[in-house]
């Protein structure tokens, strides 16, 4: 089996790149711990109180995209 | 699931359907194992010339594109059904058309408890999105997208090819070496539209530039003193330089929204096709339909998400820089 330190690293880096989205899943679990709490306190705000979560959400989601995307390109692109 | 213990048990029949389709599954991985389909970023082109049009010069026939058509086919097939069931004139619209109208109904509630008087204007590119990014989204669920298509030989990786019907072939797991030399690989015919930058970043310019256009319509001149503040400039003296300088980031900011739109839109849709390669190659009789259901979840959330948020910057370029703070909170 010949080695191709190329090919390893380009592996390596993209597990790197998705470190990222640690960061994503902390905001997303902050923003769903808020939200639950919010509705448990006032039920009738449910619905206000998720669209604000989801967007929370897709904003938190987005910096953990970026970096799924960069391990997407280091995989498949270069 | 009270109310059903009072009804009399019943042997239905689609869970035989879906026990059948397992075991079926079973046999069809024994025979032909399924194989990782060869991942690229960039789509596929199905023709080997550029096609040249008058206006918009000259393209390729990519695999996406083709999905794209199906997409507007597709909906201009629901625009059909619900016109049909319009014009029958019943107050009650049933089955498919209800549910579009259930849909469009929570759409345009949602526009209107964020926009009051602009949902008008506001509400067609929420619906439009939401939309079509869903049926765009949801295409990748079908059999036969992304794995049905031209052979094309590669000269490096690839699988062998088998006859298996006069003029269909298919790809087999080739025995030993063979697999890192010369090989085919399957260029689909159609492959889910939100896979492609080109189609999420279209959609992400056209959100955020009717963003700017319905802005400029609801406070005219004065809602680029969003971007260029200098009105407490001289008159104010640190805070003003600090209001400026959050003008110039919100500049910025409207070109990140851009990226982001369509970022988030495609990593999650290509991620998502990608994992139901890998899951699909590595245990194909199972997991495969969790992970389909995963992805029909996915693609609900995205396309509102992409929707709503084209709808909240839109509200927000509406409303002016002080009625912003009293709008937050009432």
């Amino acid at each position: 089996m010949e080695g191709n330190i190329i090919e390893a690293a380009k592996l390596i880096g993209a597990g790197l790149a998705m470190i990222g989205a640690l960061g994503g899943g902390i905001g997303i679990g902050l923003s769903a711990h808020g939200a639950v709490q919010g509705i448990a306190r006032n039920p009738d705000a449910a619905g206000q109180v998720q669209t604000n979560m989801i967007l929370g959400i897709a904003f938190a989601e987005a910096v953990a995209i970026y970096c799924l995307v960069v391990a997407l390109l280091i995989l498949f692109v270069f | 699931m009270e109310k059903a213990t009072t009804t009399k048990w019943r042997w239905g029949v689609h869970r035989w359907f879906v026990l059948l389709f397992i075991i079926l599954g079973y046999f069809a991985a024994r025979a032909y194992p399924p194989i990782r389909p060869h991942v690229q970023l960039a789509p596929e082109r199905l023709t080997e010339h550029p096609i040249v049009l008058p206006v918009i010069g000259e393209f390729y026939l990519t695999n996406t594109l083709v999905a794209t058509f199906l997409v507007d086919i597709i909906l201009l097939i629901i625009v059909w059904v619900v016109y049909r069931a319009v014009q029958k004139g019943e107050l009650v619209l049933g089955g498919f058309a209800g549910a579009m109208e259930a849909l469009l109904e929570g759409i345009y509630n949602m526009t209107e408890s964020a926009a009051g008087k602009w949902a008008r204007a506001i509400f067609p590119f929420f619906a439009t999105i939401t939309l079509m990014v869903l049926v765009s989204n949801w295409m990748e669920l079908i059999p036969g997208v992304d794995s049905i298509g031209w052979l094309e030989h590669s000269a490096h990786g690839g699988e062998a090819a088998q006859e298996i019907a006069p003029g269909v072939w298919a790809l087999v797991k080739a025995a030993g070496e063979e697999a890192h030399g010369e090989g085919y690989m399957v260029v689909p015919w159609v492959r889910v539209a939100s896979t492609d930058l080109n189609f999420t970043v279209a959609l992400a310019l056209i959100s955020v530039f009717m963003t700017q256009v319905i802005g400029v319509k609801a406070q005219g001149a004065h809602y680029f003193t969003k971007f260029w503040n200098t009105k407490n400039l001289f008159t104010v003296p640190v805070f003003g330089a600090i209001d400026f300088g959050v003008g110039l980031l919100e500049l910025i900011s409207e070109f990140s929204k851009i990226l982001s739109f369509s970022f988030r839109l495609f990593g999650n849709i290509f991620a998502g096709s990608v994992m139901l390669f890998v899951i699909g190659s590595l245990v194909p009789v199972f997991a495969q339909s969790l992970v389909l259901l995963l992805e029909f979840f996915v693609g609900v959330i995205q396309a509102l998400v992409f929707g709503m948020l084209t709808m909240i910057f839109m509200a927000q370029a509406t409303q002016g820089h002080g009625e912003a703070h009293e709008g937050a909170h009432g």
